[in-house]
C-alpha cells in the first residue's frame, strides 16, 4: 500500500512535471543534444520522439498500477497459492523501470526545452521551434504553429465579428422590436437624440447610423420638423381612414395635438405605443394646407419603403394610398417623381433609404413658394402634357440629408437662400440633368 | 314683424358666429373687367377672353351660371326702413345648387342658407328682389386650374353689364399658400391677353376676409362676398360711365 501510494506520488509528480514549467534539473543523465551541433529539424525529431516515448511509459505506468491493485486483491482473497506475490514482484520491478525511464525521458524533454519556452530565445532554429507541451497539456510539434493558429484564430475572430454585426444589423432592420433586449450599438434611443453628427456629404450613410429603427426615424422626422404631422398606422387602419378624409381633416387641423406620431386616426383613439411599431405599415406625412404623402413599408414595422404616393390636403377617398393616384396633376407629377427618387434610395442609399425618403419628401413643403431655380418663376406650362404646374422636381440625388443641412433648409424657406433645396419643373428640370 | 323676421332668419340659416366653418373648397380669384376710360364692355371682348383662355390650353367643359339679388325689405311703413340694412344681397353659386348665400355687405356679415329660403322668403313676403344679376358663361380646365369666363347681364335682359372670370386652383384651399400661385398665373394670363391689345383689363381686388370672420381656407362663403364687392364695383364703372357721358 505503500509502495502504491509512493507510486501514485512518482505518478502525480510526473504529470504535473509534464503539465507545469519546473525549473530544469541540475543534473543531467545525458548531454542536451540542442547544444551539441545537431540541426534543429533533428532536434525537433528527437523531442517529438522523446515525447512520444513519455507517453507510452506513462500508459504503461497506469496498467502496471492496475495489476497490482489486482495482485493485491487477489492476495486478499482466501485459499490462494503464492501466486499473487509473484505477479506482485514481477509488477514492482517493471513499475520502477517505468518510473526510472519516464523520468529519464522528463530530463531529456526539459533540457532540450520541451517543458518550458526556454528555446524561444535561441536564435539558431532555422524559424523552427521545439515542441511545446503547453500548461493546459496540450502538445504543439511546432511552436509556430500554434503561432499560426494563433494567427488563423485571431482571423477567425475577427471574422466571427463581422459576421455578428452583419447578423445584427440585419436582425436590427427587420426586427426593431427586438433592439429592446440588445445592448451597446447605440441602440438607446436617448443617446442618439443627444449625439451631434458633423455634416459630411460622403458620410451620409454613416452619419445616419442612429436611426435604424423604425421609430428612430419617425422621432428624428418629428424633431427636425416642427410643422409637419407624422402619423403612423396599420394598413387596414389607413383604409378607413383615407376613406374618412376630408371631412375630418379640417378639424384635424385645429384640435390634433402637434405631435401625432403616435397614432390620430379618429377612429383609435387610443394611444399606439411603441410595442405595436411592428405592425406600422403606413406613414403619412402631413403638411397642413400643402401636401399629404403616403408611405408604406414592407414588411410592417421595418424601415423598408415600397411605395409612395402624394395627394392634396383635402382630399379624401379609399383611392388614397401609397400606390393610388391624386385627382390633381401636380399631386400626380409628384408622384411619379417621388417613385423614382424611392427607387433611387433603395438601390444606392438602401440602409438609410426610408430616412432620405422622408426627408426629400419633406423638401415639397416649399412646393407653392419656392420658384424654380432655373427659369426663375413658379408656374410654367409644361409643354409635354400642356399643364400649368409648379416646380415639382426636387432633386434627389445629392441630397443631404444631415441634421445640420435640413435646418439650415427650414429657417431659409422664407427668403428662398440658396441653401433651401432646389426645385426644378419638369421641362427645366430635364435640360439639368 | 323685424323680431319675428330675425327668429325666422336664425333657424332656417345656420348662423353662428362662433362656426364659421364649412366644406373647403378650392380656392378662387373673381376677376372683373374694367374697360379702358371712354369705351365699354361688348360681347366683342367677350369673345377674345374667351379664344385666349382656349390659347393656354384651356379646354371648354360647359356652361356655369350664378346669381346676385339685391333684396329690399316690404315694409308697410316705408319710415323703418332705415333700420334695416342698406345692401341685403343674396347670391346663389352654381357649386352649391343646395345652399344660397346672404351677404350684408356694410355690415360685414356673410350667411350660408338652404336654397329653401328663398321660397321662404316669398312666402313670407318679407323681402322682395329689387335688382337681379346673371352671371353665365363658359368653364375651362387647364390641368389643377378652372376657368369661367362669363358674362353679366340683368335677368330678363340680355344687355351685356360687365364681363367677370373666374380662376379656380383645384389642389389647395388655404389662401396664404396659394397667393404666389394665383398671382403668378395672373401674370401668365396677362401675358397672354395683352397680345390681343384689347381695351382695358382684368381687375381682382382681394377683399379682407377676415372682416367677415373668415378663414384662410377658402369655402363659398369667400366667393359670396368676392361676388359681392365685383358687383359693387362694376355697378361704380358703369356708373361713373354714365356720369362721364352726361
Amino acid at each position: 500500500m505503500l509502495q502504491q501510494h509512493h507510486q501514485q506520488q512518482h505518478h502525480h509528480h510526473l504529470q504535473s512535471a509534464i503539465t507545469a514549467a519546473p525549473p530544469p534539473s541540475a543534473t543531467t543523465s545525458t548531454p542536451p543534444s540542442s547544444t551539441t551541433g545537431e540541426a534543429p529539424p533533428k532536434q525537433v525529431a528527437l523531442a517529438m520522439d522523446r515525447l512520444g516515448q513519455a507517453a507510452r511509459l506513462i500508459a504503461d505506468i497506469r496498467l502496471g498500477a492496475d495489476r497490482l491493485l489486482e495482485a493485491l486483491f487477489v492476495a486478499s482473497q482466501p485459499h490462494q497459492s503464492s501466486k499473487p506475490l509473484h505477479l506482485f514482484r514481477q509488477e514492482d520491478e517493471s513499475m520502477r523501470q517505468h518510473l526510472q525511464d519516464l523520468r529519464t525521458v522528463g530530463k531529456q524533454l526539459e533540457e532540450s526545452g520541451v517543458l518550458n519556452e526556454s528555446l524561444r530565445s535561441r536564435s539558431n532554429s532555422w524559424g523552427l521551434h521545439m515542441p511545446l507541451v503547453c500548461p493546459d497539456g496540450a502538445v504543439v510539434a511546432y511552436a509556430w504553429k500554434r503561432q499560426l493558429a494563433g494567427q488563423a484564430g485571431a482571423s477567425a475572430v475577427d471574422r466571427t465579428r463581422l459576421a455578428l454585426k452583419a447578423f445584427t444589423d440585419q436582425k436590427r432592420r427587420f426586427f426593431p422590436h427586438l433592439d429592446d433586449e440588445e445592448d451597446g450599438e447605440g441602440t438607446d434611443t436617448a443617446s442618439k437624440k443627444h449625439r451631434n453628427l458633423p455634416a459630411l456629404a460622403e458620410d451620409n450613410q454613416d452619419n445616419l447610423s442612429d436611426c435604424k429603427t423604425l421609430s428612430d426615424v419617425l422621432t428624428n422626422m418629428e424633431k427636425e420638423r416642427p410643422n409637419l404631422k407624422v402619423s403612423t398606422y396599420e394598413r387596414l387602419d389607413w383604409l378607413k381612414r383615407a376613406s374618412s378624409l376630408p371631412a375630418s381633416a379640417n378639424d384635424n387641423t385645429m384640435e390634433a395635438p402637434k405631435h401625432n406620431f403616435h397614432g390620430t386616426s379618429i377612429l383609435r383613439p387610443a394611444l399606439q405605443n411603441v410595442a405595436s411599431m411592428d405592425k406600422v405599415a403606413v406613414i403619412e406625412l402631413f403638411f397642413p394646407s400643402i401636401f399629404r404623402a403616403v408611405v408604406s413599408l414592407h414588411p410592417a414595422g421595418s424601415t423598408d419603403p415600397d411605395s409612395v404616393a402624394f395627394f392634396s390636403p383635402d382630399e379624401g377617398g379609399s383611392y388614397m394610398h401609397s400606390r393610388g393616384s391624386s385627382v390633381y396633376h401636380v399631386f400626380r407629377q409628384i408622384t411619379e417623381h417621388a417613385t423614382v427618387a424611392l427607387q433611387y434610395f433603395l438601390g444606392i442609399r438602401s440602409k438609410t433609404a426610408l430616412h432620405s425618403l422622408l426627408h426629400w419628401i419633406c423638401s415639397y413643403q416649399t412646393l407653392f413658394t419656392k420658384v424654380c431655380n432655373k427659369c426663375g418663376r413658379l408656374l410654367a406650362m409644361d409643354r409635354q402634357s400642356a399643364l400649368i404646374l409648379p416646380p415639382v422636381h426636387r432633386p434627389y440625388r445629392t441630397l443631404s440629408v444631415s441634421k445640420h443641412s435640413s435646418t439650415q433648409s427650414i429657417s431659409s424657406t422664407l427668403d428662398q437662400g440658396s441653401n433651401a433645396p432646389e426645385a426644378y419643373h419638369i421641362g427645366c428640370f430635364s435640360d439639368n440633368t | 314683424m323685424s323680431v319675428v323676421y330675425c327668429h325666422i332668419f336664425r333657424r332656417l340659416i345656420s348662423y353662428n358666429p362662433y362656426r364659421k366653418k364649412s366644406t373647403t373648397m378650392p380656392l378662387k380669384r373673381v376677376f372683373f373687367w374694367q374697360p379702358n376710360a371712354g369705351s365699354t364692355v361688348n360681347s366683342q371682348i367677350l369673345n377674345e377672353v374667351s379664344q385666349c383662355v382656349e390659347s393656354i390650353n384651356g379646354v371648354k367643359e360647359g356652361r356655369w351660371k350664378a346669381t346676385l339679388t339685391f333684396y329690399k325689405p316690404m315694409l308697410r311703413d316705408q319710415a323703418l326702413s332705415a333700420e334695416f340694412p342698406r345692401e341685403f344681397i343674396g347670391i346663389s353659386l352654381p357649386e352649391q345648387p343646395n345652399k344660397y348665400y346672404f351677404v350684408l355687405r356694410f355690415n360685414k356679415i356673410v350667411l350660408e342658407s338652404d336654397s329653401s329660403i328663398q321660397l321662404i322668403m316669398e312666402k313670407l313676403q318679407s323681402y322682395k328682389s329689387r335688382v337681379a344679376l346673371n352671371f353665365e358663361g363658359f368653364q375651362y380646365q387647364l390641368g389643377d386650374f378652372q376657368l369661367r369666363v362669363g358674362k353679366v347681364v340683368p335677368s330678363h335682359s340680355e344687355n351685356l353689364r360687365g364681363i367677370v372670370m373666374e380662376v379656380e386652383y383645384l389642389p389647395i384651399s388655404s389662401l396664404e399658400k396659394s397667393k404666389q400661385i394665383m398671382e403668378e398665373f395672373f401674370d401668365i394670363w396677362q401675358d397672354a391677353i395683352s397680345k390681343r391689345s384689347l381695351p382695358g383689363r382684368f381687375i381682382h381686388i382681394e377683399p379682407d376676409f377676415s372682416d367677415y370672420g373668415l378663414a384662410d381656407h377658402y369655402t363659398s362663403q369667400h366667393t359670396a362676398v368676392q361676388y359681392t364687392h365685383v358687383t359693387s364695383q362694376l355697378i361704380a364703372s358703369v356708373q361713373a360711365v354714365q356720369t362721364g357721358r352726361n
